[in-house]
């Protein structure tokens, strides 16, 4: 037991966060808001350069063979500059090729991942925005050794910047909705697709695509055709928590520029800091972020060890999604007007902050989740213990 | 980073919840609950504390010379854990002990730390005065140097041990000339030291008498008088006009652990067992999503607790001081136990309000009792406004106001 990180995981985030703040400046972020791509090209190779695509890749694939945790540890890094490119989506489809894919599959994309050469998403929501399996309505269907699929998916990060998508769709229809889920893997370069830009306040890119008789060849299924929905469910949870790692970093940040500007700014004669009302703030969000970080670490930490770690994640985004946006209106409030203003760089934190604790899972359907597996559990509860997720 | 125990403290913590259902006898658990939960015992209770002490598992982090097992202090947290939740405290915390291993002298050592291993020895805390207890550093409790010894003359308010307590570990003024920090030194002094009297204060949480599951639940604390108390130079801790250091780094190390963060959480986990067992007539509250959404959220919260706990006891294991992790602990858990008390209070509704002894109550009226109390961990031993200025301004480097 020692929850902090160790030589290698502390040596790993300092040379991510040097090589983050020395080629991610706020410029280049705002830059790619207007950019049609909306991802720094540049930055995406010196990353490959690095090694940062191929840490969590197997080694005989191309990578380097790291683990959750420290691919979390980057992600938080990413977040905390604010990095504008594709690489939470690229990550949760390439964890998912290279936990289920088939040998063929990760030899096709994981190098090219690992190389930089290969973007990728994900497409599971639907119009019902829950992340449950009933609300999956894209069909799938199998014809000769085409899988023909058609339907609508929402808020599909990166699309146009993509080479290929995970497609999560319904073959069958059964009693159980988890049955009948089937996922692939598609070129997104396909007359098929119809992709529509959605204006998020993150200012980044999600689409609505719409799917019309896009037909894949039954390779590229992943996993078995109708039973999906435990690979979906695992491709969810760890970018849920990839995501919180990127909150993490965002609102320890966000928290950091508030602290820095309230030593600062002066008021009736003297630092803001010094007002017990705002260094107080300034506590709380420490605390806050400290919080979310452990939660998050936690469940990284788990998905490392083969332990559950399903509840860990929803406690982690639940917790993230109140405490990371209060600590991102905090330091929004400790600058006054100025954090309001367009020229001022603070909203670049503030509204991602925000649109991330809307994605992969509300408040409310993570605390279901936790509720669920608190009540279901046989016997007494105890903090720390290792709770099973009911229904996933 | 490594969330797990190890194999051996997994199996230090079975062993523990062996010992404790073979040996916290239904006779023992009512003992407890008729003599508080602290170290104010029955005769039964004192055995068992004598057989716990043989384990080997009071102080367990402490050196070997001073009679302690030298062990990890993440094994001290663990036996900490388990008593804790019977409602029994082993841990040592919030008894001087890190302060004295820290500044004490050898022959102070190897005099207290056996003793408060065996139980013999204990302490009541005379830190806090009745002009107040945040502003700690601006105590006015005199201690008088007179040839070799020195004599005492003050009042302290809420001491809490002080009834049953050995000893007195006692902040005092010898340097009225100097700052304020630079003028105090810190005795240990026995609590049966002529001019010593001890008046009860009786706390709300305790009328009807709480039952034991209630955390913080002591039916009273003290007011203590000292009146031209003679003690040798030999009872200082630590060097003359340092006991603000020495107080202070102790008091840091006395504000975490298992048994203090359970203070906060055990409500959480017992309000879960309690909806998943109990109905209150037709209404089944775990069918209840405003309900079950509540539960869930205090259970995340009491994750953090226990995650912030894991933290300072991971720095104490790395021999790393903090700088604000042991605050940030003391601020979380008690805010959040407050959370929880009052969310459960209404989770209950109209059974919520019935106390320990009245008919139809719930659990003997625990949940009553600690809405009753909870607010009261966070005044006490550092108050959140106190510890958020310790975050701010060694945490942050934010300026003083
Ligand atoms: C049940 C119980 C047991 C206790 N046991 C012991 C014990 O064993 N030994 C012992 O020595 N003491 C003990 N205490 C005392 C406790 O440590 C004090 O109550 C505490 O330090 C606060 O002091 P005070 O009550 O004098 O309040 P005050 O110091 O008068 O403070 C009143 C309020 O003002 C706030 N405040 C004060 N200064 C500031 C500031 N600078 N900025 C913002 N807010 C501020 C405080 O946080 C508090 O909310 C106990 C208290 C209780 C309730």
């Amino acid at each position: 037991m020692d929850v902090l990180p160790n030589e290698e995981e502390q040596m790993i985030r300092n040379s991510a966060r040097e090589f983050f703040e020395t080629e991610c400046p706020t410029s280049l972020v705002r830059e790619m808001e207007k950019s049609d791509k909306g991802y720094s090209e540049e930055l995406w190779s010196k990353m490959s350069e690095v090694g940062w695509l191929s840490l969590a890749i197997p080694e005989s694939y191309g990578g380097s063979g790291f683990g959750m945790t420290t691919l979390g540890i980057v992600m938080s890094e990413t977040g905390r500059v604010l990095a504008p490119v594709p690489f939470h989506s690229t990550m949760t489809a390439s964890l998912a090729i290279s936990d289920f894919g088939s040998d063929k599959q990760k030899q096709d994309i994981l190098p090219l991942v690992a190389d930089g050469n290969q973007i990728l998403t994900w497409a599971f929501s639907e119009e019902d925005p829950r992340y449950l399996p009933e609300t999956i309505t894209t069909s799938g269907e199998l014809k000769g050794d085409q899988l023909v699929i058609n339907g609508t998916k929402m808020f599909v990060d990166n699309f146009e910047a993509s080479d290929q998508v995970i497609i999560v769709c319904r073959t069958s229809t059964e009693d159980d909705p988890r049955d009948g889920i089937t996922v692939c893997i598609a070129d997104t370069n396909n007359s098929a697709f119809t992709s529509v830009p959605l204006t998020t306040i993150a200012k980044d890119k999600q689409s609505r695509v719409e799917i019309r008789n896009l037909s894949v060849s039954k390779d590229s299924i992943i996993g078995e055709i109708g039973k999906g929905w435990p690979l979906v469910s695992d491709m969810l949870n760890k970018s849920t928590a990839l995501l919180c790692a990127q909150l993490v970093g965002a609102a320890r940040k966000d928290s950091e520029i508030a602290i820095d500007y309230a030593k600062n700014r002066t008021a009736f004669g003297r630092p803001i800091a010094a007002f017990q009302s705002v260094s107080h703030m300034c506590a709380d969000m420490t605390i806050w972020v400290d919080g979310c970080e452990l939660l998050t670490f936690e469940a990284l930490w788990k998905m490392d060890q083969d332990l559950p770690y399903s509840i860990e994640v929803s406690q982690a985004k639940s917790f993230c999604n109140e405490k990371c946006l209060a600590t991102a209106r905090t330091s929004q409030v400790i600058h006054g007007g100025m954090g309001f203003m367009m020229e001022f760089d603070l909203h670049l934190w503030y509204r991602r902050i925000a649109a991330w604790t809307m994605r992969l899972g509300t408040t409310y359907e993570h605390r279901k989740k936790i509720a669920s597996a608190l009540i279901a559990h046989d016997g007494p509860v105890r903090l720390g213990m290792n709770l099973e997720a009911v229904n996933i | 980073m490594d969330f797990a125990y190890t194999t051996e403290q997994e199996n230090l913590r079975q062993e523990v919840q062996a010992f404790i259902s073979e040996n916290v006898t239904e006779e023992i658990r009512t003992e407890i609950e008729q003599f508080g939960s602290r170290q104010n015992r029955g005769s039964l209770t004192s055995g068992l504390y004598k057989k716990i002490s043989d384990m080997g598992w009071i102080g367990i982090s402490w050196p070997k010379e001073y009679g302690g097992q030298g062990g990890s202090r993440i094994d001290q947290y663990i036996v900490e854990e388990e008593f804790s939740r019977i409602g029994v405290q082993v841990g040592g915390a919030g008894s001087g002990a890190p302060a004295i291993l820290a500044a004490g002298t050898e022959e102070q050592k190897k005099y207290f730390l056996p003793g408060m291993i065996s139980g013999d020895i204990s302490f009541a805390l005379g830190f806090t005065e009745p002009q107040g207890g945040a502003d700690l550093a601006g105590l006015q409790c005199r201690a008088v140097r007179d040839g070799d010894d020195f004599v005492i003359n003050g009042q302290k308010m809420y001491t809490t041990a002080a009834h049953y307590a050995t000893h007195v570990y006692l902040m005092a003024r010898t340097d009225p000339d100097a700052p304020k920090h630079k003028g105090i030194s810190i005795f240990l002094i026995p609590m049966d030291t002529p001019g010593i009297t001890v008046r009860p204060l009786w706390t709300i949480q305790n009328e009807p008498k709480a039952p034991h599951k209630t955390t913080y639940g002591d039916d009273r604390t003290n007011e203590t008088f000292f009146e031209n108390v003679r003690i040798p130079a030999s009872a200082m801790l630590g060097e003359e006009n340092q006991g603000w250091y020495v107080g202070a780094m102790g008091l840091n190390l006395d504000r975490v652990g298992a048994s203090r963060y359970l203070l906060s959480v055990r409500r959480d986990e017992d309000i879960i067992n309690w909806t998943k067992e109990n109905s209150l007539g037709n209404y089944q509250l775990t069918d209840d999503p405003s309900v079950t959404d509540r539960l869930a959220d205090l259970w995340i919260d009491g994750q953090v607790c226990r995650l912030m706990t894991l933290r300072s006891m991971s720095m104490v294991e790395r021999g790393e001081t903090f700088t604000y992790e042991g605050s940030a602990e003391k601020i979380w858990a008690p805010e959040h136990g407050v959370r929880t008390t009052e969310s459960v209070s209404q989770m209950l509704g109209l059974y919520g309000q019935l106390l320990n002894g009245s008919e139809d109550n719930i659990e003997d009226g625990v949940f009553a009792h600690n809405l009753m109390g909870a607010f009261q961990s966070g005044i006490n031993h550092g108050s959140v406004q106190v510890m958020k200025d310790q975050v701010s301004r060694r945490g942050l480097g934010l300026p003083r106001g």
